[in-house]
């Protein structure tokens, strides 16, 4: 997971890492407020969870107090790089002497943390012709002070530069470690006149798998379960949490409201986003984005037909996974159905369209012609299934 | 109660808790349940049943049967 970088710079400044004077905008209105303490000239950055906002013109400079809430609300409407900006590190304007490079990343062939340095740092800096140093070490010990002296040495830099690059090499490479990062990346890292190093831009990768381990991310940045939460959790979404949570088996719940008429109930191995964008690129509006997996007991499966079928504006349901060998479709079915007969409803009606190919089909198509629904299995794919429930759905 | 499955328990057949109460044990969905000393039938729970057919197989003395009304109502028609 990429961090932002504001989240990045806050994780540096924690560890020692200098970094300039900033703070985060949300809206024009804040602009003000953070003037009395961060001073004129400033720079204005969007947070995208994406790289090349300067190529793109996403960054945006400030001489003078003046100007500043007025390019802050131009750039919180708009887009950059395909991301609609909702937030701005809006931070003090440092002159600078020269940019250098300094990553701490895998270098996945040779199995082994990687330390790049270079003094030619900047937004070109894969073009740049300067020497490009290198070194493998060891995630079993820390990086030692000695070590950075050696690799500093190379850039024949001297005295309190000297110092201050080797410290920041050692921290960063610690910081690498302390939160399972794949990549922690300061480019630019600018010499400034007053002889010191300050990171200027920070980007921080965070291993998916290892997101377990941060339970404070949760508190300092909303990250949870490896997803960002930039909205708050509505109370449907909170329900949805509650009945996954009554036991433990199978996934039944893990939803996201949307303002659709389209009730979801997705799933398989990474299927849900494909059947959510495809039932979107078909014209239909889904009224959640709901996944469903492994074996939920039917009572889950029931609370959430129930609750999908609360929503106001939802008309109907979908209930589309991929292949699964282990999911029992006559589970899901029963499940489904009884959901829908406790709300009130026919269940053939309102249910557009139920596409589970997996386990127990034979049982799951007898319960499911009973209700009068049709069964869809191999026989149609994920992407006919979004199609063709969107159709009934308009009626076509 | 159940619409899908039905379990049935014949009293007259059941050695009930003092010599058996097998199935409470055996059944992963808890459908047998213990109330004032007597095995009964957690109705609630019918619908859970996952047709493992293990307390069929572990009553010692052919009490349970397990019906799938979706079928029994095909059939029926």
């Amino acid at each position: 997971m990429r961090l932002y970088e504001y989240e990045a710079k806050k994780i540096l400044g924690s560890a020692g890492i200098p970094i300039p004077k900033g703070d985060l905008v949300f809206s024009a209105d804040q602009v003000k407020e953070i003037l009395d303490r961060v001073k004129a000239p400033l720079v204005l950055k969007p947070q995208i969870p994406v790289g090349g906002r300067m190529k793109a013109g996403g960054i945006q400079f400030v001489d003078n107090s003046g100007e500043a809430g007025e390019k802050a609300k131009y750039l919180l409407n708009s887009s950059l790089r395909g991301y609609k900006i909702d937030r701005l590190l809006m931070e003090e304007k440092l002159e600078f002497e020269e940019e250098f490079y300094l990553a701490v990343t895998y270098d996945r062939s040779k199995k082994s943390p990687l330390i790049i340095l270079s003094s030619q740092g900047g937004i070109n800096v894969e073009e740049s012709s300067d020497e490009v140093i290198t070194v493998r070490f060891s995630l079993l010990s820390p990086f030692s002070k000695y070590k950075a002296h050696e690799l500093v040495s190379i850039l024949k830099l001297k005295g309190p530069l000297f110092l201050s690059l080797s410290d920041i090499i050692c921290r960063l490479t610690k910081l690498f470690y302390d939160y399972d990062a794949t990549l922690a990346e300061i480019n630019p890292l600018v010499r400034t006149a007053k002889e010191a190093f300050i990171a200027l831009d920070v980007h921080i990768d965070i291993d998916d798998d290892a997101l377990y381990r941060h339970p404070e991310l949760k508190d300092k940045f909303g990250i949870e379960n490896g997803e960002r939460r930039t909205s708050k959790v509505t109370p449907f979404e909170k329900e949805a949490a509650r009945i996954d949570g009554q036991d433990y088996r199978g996934v039944a719940g893990r939803l996201v409201e949307f303002e659709g008429d389209l009730g979801l109930l997705i799933g398989g191995g990474g299927a849900s986003l494909t059947v959510f964008d495809a039932v979107a690129r078909y014209g239909g509006s889904p009224a959640d984005y709901c996944e469903i997996g492994g074996n939920p007991s039917v009572k889950k499966l029931k609370d959430l037909t129930k609750l999908i079928l609360s929503k106001p504006g939802v008309k109907k349901i979908a209930v589309i996974m991929n292949i699964t060998s282990n999911s029992r479709v006559d589970l899901i079915a029963r499940g489904i159905i009884k959901g829908v007969i406790e709300s009130g409803y026919i269940p053939h009606e309102k249910i557009a369209l139920f596409r589970v190919p997996g386990a127990w089909e034979k049982e799951g198509t007898k319960i499911l012609k009973k209700y009068g629904v049709k069964y869809y299995g191999r026989d149609i794919s994920i992407d006919q299934a979004a199609e063709k429930a969107v159709k009934i759905l308009q009626g076509n | 109660m159940g619409i899908f499955i039905k379990v049935e328990l014949d009293d007259r057949k059941c050695k009930g808790l003092k010599e058996c109460g097998k199935c409470v044990d055996t059944c992963p969905v808890r459908i047998f349940l213990i109330e004032k000393e007597k095995i009964n039938i957690n109705s609630e729970n019918e619908d859970e049943c996952t047709l493992c057919n293990l307390c069929l197989e572990i009553c010692p003395s052919e009490a349970i049967a397990v019906r799938k009304l979706y079928e029994l109502e095909e059939k029926g028609r």
